[in-house]
C-alpha cells in the first residue's frame, strides 16, 4: 500500500497516476483535530468559582431575614441605618484596596462616586413616603408571590463569572457592568426590595431597607467582581461569614427555612460542581471538529 | 444538471455548472438544466447557446437564490422532465440546493442515477451548519456518487455527509469508493497576461472580492496602509462592493491614501481580466475559500498570488506561483512583501505563469473525468427501495424514520402521478438541438 500510495500530492494543479476517487491512506483527514480546546473540569475550581453563588444566595436571604425583622419591629431602623453605613464605607474601603493592586482604573473618580451615592441616598429618603404607599392596594398576598419571582429572577440572571486579573483591560472594563442580563438582575432584584418595603409600618424602615436592597443587590456584585480575584482563603472566608450570618439570622425565624437554605447552599456549592464534572466524564465521547475547512478568524494588531 | 443556481445569476457554481454542461454536449452528450424561475419573467424553457436547453421551474426563492425544501411539490415537474428527455443521469449541484437534494430523493423512481457535485465547505459548529449538514447526509445516503472541487472539500463533504461505511472485515470506517475530485478549471483564453509588461516601478497590488467579513477584508484594511507606508511604490486596486466597503473608505480616508488605493466598487465578470491585468501581484484574503477560481483566474493573467492559507487553496497552485500567509495582520505583511521583492527582482514571468496555469486547468478535462465518473454510475448496480429504506434508517432515531417516511410518501405520490398523467400521454420530446445543422445553416 504504502510503495502504491508513493509519488501522491494533494495538489490539484497536476494530474496524477491514480483515479480521481483514489484516497491517499495517510493524508486524507490528517489535518482534521477532534477536540482541540477540550479541558476537562476539575473539582475544587468548580467549588471556588460556586462561591458565588453561594455569597449571592446569602445575600438574599439576609436581605428576607432583615426584612421580616423590620416588618414584626423586632429591632430599630436606625440600627440598620447605621450598620448600611458603617457597611457602605467598609465596602467602598475593600473596593479601593482591591482597586489599588491593579493599575488599572475604573470610569468612576472618588468624588464622582460620593456624589452619585449621596443623590442616591437623598433621593431614597425623599421618596420612602411614596415607596410606603406604593402597593396599598394590593394584598399581602400577591406581594409575596411576587418578590418570589422576583428574586428567583434575580438569582438565575445575575452576573456570577469572575473577573480575571488579565481580562481587565479599560475597554473591557467599562463594558462589564452593562450586561443586560446582569442588568435585568438588579433591577429584579431593586423591584422586588420595594415592593416588600411598601408592607413595612413606617417611613424610616423603608427608606432603610430600600439602601440596604441597594448596598446588596447593586453595589455588591460590584465588590464581588473584584474580591473573586483575592486569594482563595480569603474567598473561602469570606463566603463563610456571609453564610453563617445569613444563617444566622433565619434561623430565629423559622428553622425549616433555615434548613431548606442550609440545603440549598450545600447543593450549589459542593453537589452541583460534582454533577459537572460527572457530566463532562460523559460529554468526553462528544465530537468536537476542526479541520481546514473552518473560517479562520483574522489576528489584528 | 440540476441546482438552484444557475444563469442568469452570476457565480462560481453557475459558471461551473454552464462550463460543463457545454463541454459535455461538445462530447456529444444531451445536456438540459433544471433550475427554478428568476423574477421578473425567465420562467419556462430557455435555451442557452451551445444548445444547452434550460428549464425554469415556477419555484418562488427564500433567500440567496435558493428554494425552499419541499421535497414533493418538485416530484411532477421532475418527472415529466426526466421522462420527456430520455434523461439517464441526472448530476446535482451545491449543498444549499435543495431542488438539487429533491431530485437525489426523487430520480430512483424512473430508473435514473444520481451524481452530486458539492462546492463548498462548511463547519460543524453553528445551527445553520448543523441543519443543512443532517439535510446532505440525508440526500447523499443513497446518491451514486459524489464529486468534490478539492482535497480539501472532500474531506469536508465526507464527514458532513457521512460518507463512509463499516468495512466487511472489521469495525473501521472506509470513506465510499464513489467520493471524486475533480478541480473547477477556467477558460485561460478569457485571462491572458498584458500584451506590454506594466512598468515595473510602480507595483499595483489587485484586490478583487466581495467585500465581506468571510473575504478577510479586515485583514485587507489592517495591512493596506502599512504596505503603502513601507512600500511608497506600492498600490492597491481594490474592485467588488459590499458591507466592508466603509471600512475600507475609512482607513483611505484616514491614512490619506486617496490616491494609492483605488477602489473600483462592483466589476462585471467581462471585465475582471482587464482590472486584473493592470496589477502585477493579487491578493487573496478570504477566510475560507473550497476551491479559489478567482486566484486561478488571476494566476492565469499573469499576477503572482499572495493567498491566506484556507481551505483548500494550497492545493490549486505551485509553491512558486503564490505566497502563503497564516490569516494573521503580521504574516501577510511579510508574504506580502516577499511578493514584492520577487516581483520588482523581475523573478516571476507573467506569460510563462499563463501557459502553467493554461496546462494545469481546462475544462475539456475536466468534462472528461467527469464522464469517468458518469460511467462508473451508469455500470454500477441501482440500489432497491428496500435497500435505500434501510439506509435512510441508519441516519438517526429521529432522522431517520422523518426520511424514510418522506421516501416512502415520495413513492407513493410518484404512483398516484404515474395513475393521473400515464407515461404514455407524456409530450416526448423528438428533436434535440443539432449543432451541426446550426452551422451549415450559418
Amino acid at each position: 500500500m504504502s510503495s502504491e500510495a508513493e509519488g501522491w500530492n494533494k495538489v490539484l494543479w497536476e494530474r496524477q497516476p491514480f483515479p480521481d476517487n483514489y484516497i491517499h491512506p495517510h493524508s486524507f483527514l490528517s489535518s482534521l483535530r477532534r477536540n482541540p480546546n477540550f479541558k476537562p473540569y476539575t473539582y475544587w475550581p468548580l467549588v471556588l468559582l460556586c462561591c458565588a453563588i453561594t455569597q449571592h444566595l446569602a445575600t438574599i436571604f439576609t436581605f428576607l431575614a432583615v426584612f421580616v425583622r423590620l416588618k414584626e419591629r423586632w429591632f430599630d431602623a436606625r440600627v440598620l441605618l447605621w450598620v448600611s453605613i458603617a457597611s457602605f464605607f467598609g465596602g467602598y474601603a475593600l473596593y479601593e484596596i482591591l482597586s489599588c493592586s491593579n493599575p488599572v482604573r475604573g470610569a468612576f473618580t472618588r468624588s464622582n462616586t460620593i456624589k452619585s451615592s449621596l443623590l442616591v441616598f437623598l433621593a431614597l429618603m425623599g421618596l420612602s413616603p411614596v415607596l410606603r404607599t406604593l402597593t396599598a392596594a394590593t394584598s399581602s398576598d400577591s406581594i409575596w408571590a411576587l418578590s418570589a419571582c422576583l428574586f428567583l429572577l434575580n438569582a438565575l440572571l445575575a452576573d456570577y463569572s469572575s473577573m480575571k486579573p488579565r481580562h481587565i483591560d479599560p475597554a473591557v472594563n467599562s463594558h462589564l457592568p452593562c450586561r443586560l442580563t446582569s442588568v435585568l438582575s438588579m433591577n429584579a432584584a431593586i423591584s422586588s426590595s420595594v415592593v416588600l418595603a411598601s408592607r413595612l409600618p413606617d417611613d424610616l424602615a423603608v427608606f432603610v431597607l430600600v439602601l440596604f436592597a441597594v448596598q446588596l443587590f447593586a453595589l455588591f456584585p460590584i465588590l464581588r467582581h473584584r474580591l473573586q480575584v483575592t486569594p482563595q482563603v480569603a474567598q473561602i472566608l469570606f463566603t463563610l461569614t456571609l453564610c453563617i450570618l445569613s444563617f444566622a439570622l433565619t434561623v430565629p425565624l423559622s428553622v425549616s427555612v433555615a434548613y431548606i437554605y442550609a440545603g440549598i447552599s450545600i447543593t450549589v456549592t459542593f453537589v452541583a460542581p460534582g454533577v459537572l464534572v460527572w457530566a463532562a466524564e460523559i460529554q468526553k465521547a462528544r465530537h468536537f471538529i476542526r479541520g481546514p475547512w473552518d473560517v479562520a478568524v483574522p489576528r489584528l494588531n | 444538471m440540476i441546482s438552484d443556481f444557475f444563469h442568469p445569476n452570476v457565480g462560481g457554481v453557475e459558471n461551473h455548472i454552464f462550463m460543463l454542461s457545454a463541454n459535455l454536449i461538445r462530447r456529444g452528450h444531451k445536456v438540459i438544466v433544471i433550475t427554478h424561475s428568476h423574477a421578473p419573467d425567465r420562467v419556462g424553457v430557455r435555451w442557452l447557446l451551445p444548445g444547452l436547453k434550460v428549464y425554469y421551474i415556477p419555484f418562488p426563492t427564500i433567500a440567496s437564490s435558493a428554494t425552499l425544501p419541499n421535497y414533493f411539490t418538485f416530484l411532477p415537474y421532475f418527472r415529466v422532465i426526466i421522462a420527456r428527455e430520455h434523461i439517464h443521469l441526472i448530476h446535482a449541484h451545491a449543498s444549499l440546493s435543495s431542488l438539487g437534494q429533491e431530485a437525489i430523493l426523487h430520480a430512483h423512481h424512473l430508473g435514473v442515477r444520481t451524481v452530486f457535485t458539492d462546492h463548498s465547505l462548511f463547519g460543524f459548529e453553528d445551527a445553520a451548519s448543523i441543519l443543512t449538514n443532517k439535510l446532505l447526509a440525508a440526500a447523499l445516503k443513497n446518491v451514486d456518487a459524489v464529486i468534490c472541487v478539492s482535497h480539501t472539500g472532500r474531506e469536508n463533504t465526507v464527514l458532513r455527509g457521512q460518507l463512509f461505511e463499516k468495512s466487511e472485515d472489521s469495525s473501521a470506517l472506509v470513506v465510499r469508493p464513489n467520493v471524486y475530485v475533480i478541480p473547477n478549471a477556467l477558460v485561460a483564453e478569457q485571462f491572458t497576461p498584458a500584451t506590454e509588461p506594466v512598468s515595473s516601478e510602480t507595483i499595483y497590488i489587485v484586490v478583487l472580492s466581495r467585500l465581506a467579513y468571510r473575504k478577510g477584508i479586515d485583514l485587507l484594511v489592517a495591512t493596506a496602509p502599512r504596505i503603502c507606508s513601507a512600500f511608497p511604490n506600492v498600490n492597491f486596486i481594490v474592485g467588488g462592493d459590499g458591507p466592508k466597503l466603509n471600512d475600507l473608505l475609512q482607513v483611505r480616508e484616514r491614512h490619506l491614501l486617496q490616491d494609492r488605493i483605488e477602489l473600483l466598487g462592483p466589476v462585471r465578470h467581462r471585465d475582471v481580466r482587464d482590472v486584473l491585468v493592470r496589477g502585477s501581484i493579487f491578493l487573496n484574503t478570504s477566510l475560507t475559500e473550497s476551491f479559489g477560481i478567482a486566484i486561478l483566474e488571476a494566476a492565469c493573467a499573469g499576477l503572482y498570488v499572495v493567498s491566506t492559507r484556507v481551505g483548500g487553496v494550497p492545493e490549486i497552485l505551485p509553491h512558486d506561483m503564490i505566497s502563503f500567509a497564516k490569516s494573521e495582520e503580521d504574516d501577510l505583511i511579510r508574504a506580502l512583501s516577499e511578493a514584492v521583492a520577487i516581483v520588482s527582482k523581475g523573478q516571476h514571468d507573467p506569460i510563462e505563469a499563463h501557459q502553467r496555469v493554461k496546462d494545469f486547468y481546462n475544462w475539456g478535462e475536466v468534462a472528461e473525468r467527469t464522464e469517468i465518473v458518469y460511467d462508473a454510475v451508469i455500470k454500477s448496480e441501482q440500489k432497491d427501495l428496500w435497500t435505500r429504506m434501510q439506509r435512510t434508517m441508519e441516519l438517526g432515531p429521529f432522522a431517520g424514520p422523518i426520511y424514510t417516511i418522506i421516501l416512502v410518501v415520495d413513492c407513493l405520490f410518484f404512483l398516484l402521478l404515474e395513475w393521473l398523467m400515464p407515461r404514455h400521454d407524456l409530450d416526448f420530446v423528438q428533436m434535440h438541438w443539432e449543432h451541426n445543422n446550426f452551422r451549415q445553416v450559418q
